[in-house]
């Protein structure tokens, strides 16, 4: 397993920004480095908004914000010392997308954010992945489920970084 | 249409219902966009038949009556059945639990998607979608001819370790039953979004439990099922307990405890910290199998269930072990 093989697993917030500079400081200048920024689209709930075009605008909103995002930690990488050679994006669209790109040939269900980035994780062979956590408590983890934690559950034949 | 069809209401209500007193004849609704102002003897026209509206809909809480505009009690005029009519209303609310507060969207989509999904499906309310005049999406559901699960449990005249051996197991039975028809939603990818003791019924003619009232939606990502499993474990709390066992009836001593109990912080719910969850303490005939389930929702707990099949696998067994 090839423990600098790295996948991020971004999703916007400031944890996944902690945990991308967490990746840049780790590895600059470090031979061999390859890291992939995992973006998981997640669309909120159709059901949520009482119109198409409502759901429709925020779906796109959020589209954008997600790509700013990619850039963004890429930059950063680049500004810690990785090469922007080593650095590969992937943003796996989701099934229920209001957009014509809904047919990818791999989209996100939605319903596992952990176990769509342990898919990636373990069909392209990664040594490393890293997540971001807000910090929960019981009762949120029990309501609301918690990424990382399903990450540190169920990955196999890795390392994982947590970064809270 | 003169007068808002006020002529053709006092033609149908004399036709169809003659003992309907005629000062109270309303208006022809066709357009159900304005709730609020549908009322007391209007009549809607939907879908080819006529819908008499009797009163707003109100839930009980909290001692008071808490009055639901964009729901209407009718009589279907055609048929002389009873139906629960509920119009188009979106709202955003804050929902608390315990400490959490969690958006809730209604959905009437939501709900008209589900109550396809489950024609027919007896474990369900019934109903059928059908648009007005503006498209307005009008759900008409068939009224549930029971009572609360909650309060059929608390109604029952025994103490608590009667009820436990007696009654219990059939109560558990169709609670498993429940169960496995909200797996059958998730399966469907569906929630049912508000699952309280309130909104399981039981039918008063067969016995049957039924779930009504879909049309709460959230954004819960990672653990889309997450409330849903939440709703069933408080349920199952309260119908192994015969009602809520609180910090306040212990020390008021209302529980009927055989026990003499020790509790921590960890007895209690993981959400509610008031509510003991660890009912083996107050009942020690409870089997661990069956407490062990209910510590799953206690803040003790370090495992929780991510689906209600990995509930329903620990709870099928208990019903076994108390027969």
């Amino acid at each position: 397993m090839d423990f600098k093989k790295i996948l991020i697993a971004v999703d916007g917030s400031e944890n996944a920004s902690r945990a991308v500079s967490y990746v840049g400081d780790m590895m600059a200048g470090a031979p061999g480095v390859q890291i992939m920024l995992l973006c998981i689209e997640r669309f909120p709930d159709r059901d949520l908004f009482p119109d198409e075009a409502s759901w429709k605008t925020r779906c796109t909103e959020h589209r954008d914000e997600l790509h700013r995002f990619l850039l963004q930690a890429r930059t950063l990488l680049v500004t810690k010392g990785i090469a922007d050679t080593a650095i590969s994006e992937r943003y796996v669209v989701s099934c229920s997308s209001p957009f014509a790109d809904r047919s990818a040939t791999r989209c996100s269900f939605g319903t596992s954010i952990a176990q769509e980035i342990l898919a990636v994780l373990k069909e392209e062979e990664f040594g490393t992945v890293v997540v971001g956590r807000r910090g929960v408590s019981k009762a949120e983890e029990f309501l609301f489920g918690s990424v990382s934690n399903k990450i540190i559950h169920h990955a196999k034949n890795c390392t994982v970084w947590v970064v809270a | 249409m003169s007068e808002d069809g006020r002529a053709v209401v006092r033609e149908l209500l004399r036709h169809y219902a003659p003992h309907f007193p005629s000062r109270h004849s309303g208006r022809l609704i066709e357009d159900t966009s304005e709730f609020m102002e549908i009322g007391y003897g209007d009549v809607m026209a939907l879908a080819g038949k006529h819908y008499l509206v009797i009163r707003d809909e109100a839930e009980r809480r909290f001692g008071m009556e808490d009055p639901k505009f964009w729901v209407k009690r009718c009589t279907e005029l055609e048929s002389g059945e009873r139906k629960i009519i509920k119009l188009v209303f979106y709202e955003t609310f804050p929902l608390r639990i315990g400490d959490f507060e969690i958006y809730c969207h209604r959905s009437p989509d939501k709900e008209a998607r589900i109550l396809n999904l489950v024609r027919d499906d007896l474990r369900f309310m019934q109903g059928q979608t059908v648009r007005d005049s503006k498209d307005n999406n009008v759900r008409i559901l068939d009224v549930v001819h029971g009572k609360r699960l909650d309060t059929v449990v608390e109604d029952i005249d025994a103490d608590h370790e009667h009820y436990f051996h007696h009654f219990f197991p059939s109560i558990l039975e169709k609670f498993i039953g429940s169960c496995e028809s909200i797996a059958f939603l998730h399966a469907h990818g569906e929630k049912h979004g508000d699952i309280r003791r309130d909104h399981l019924w039981v039918e008063y003619q067969t016995g049957a439990y039924r779930w009504i009232d879909f049309d709460y939606a959230f954004d819960f990502h990672e653990n889309p099922f997450g409330l849903d499993i939440f709703g069933l474990g408080n349920i199952l709390l309260f119908v192994t307990g015969k009602g809520e066992h609180t910090t306040h009836t212990l020390k008021t001593g209302g529980n009927g405890q055989t026990g003499s109990p020790a509790l921590t912080p960890d007895d209690f719910s993981l959400m509610f910290p008031h509510r003991l969850s660890n009912l083996k303490k107050l009942f020690p005939y409870i089997p661990t199998e069956l407490n062990n389930v209910l510590l799953h929702f206690s803040a003790g707990s370090y495992v929780f269930y991510d689906t209600v099949g990995e509930f329903l696998d620990e709870l099928r067994p208990c019903l076994q072990a108390l027969r």
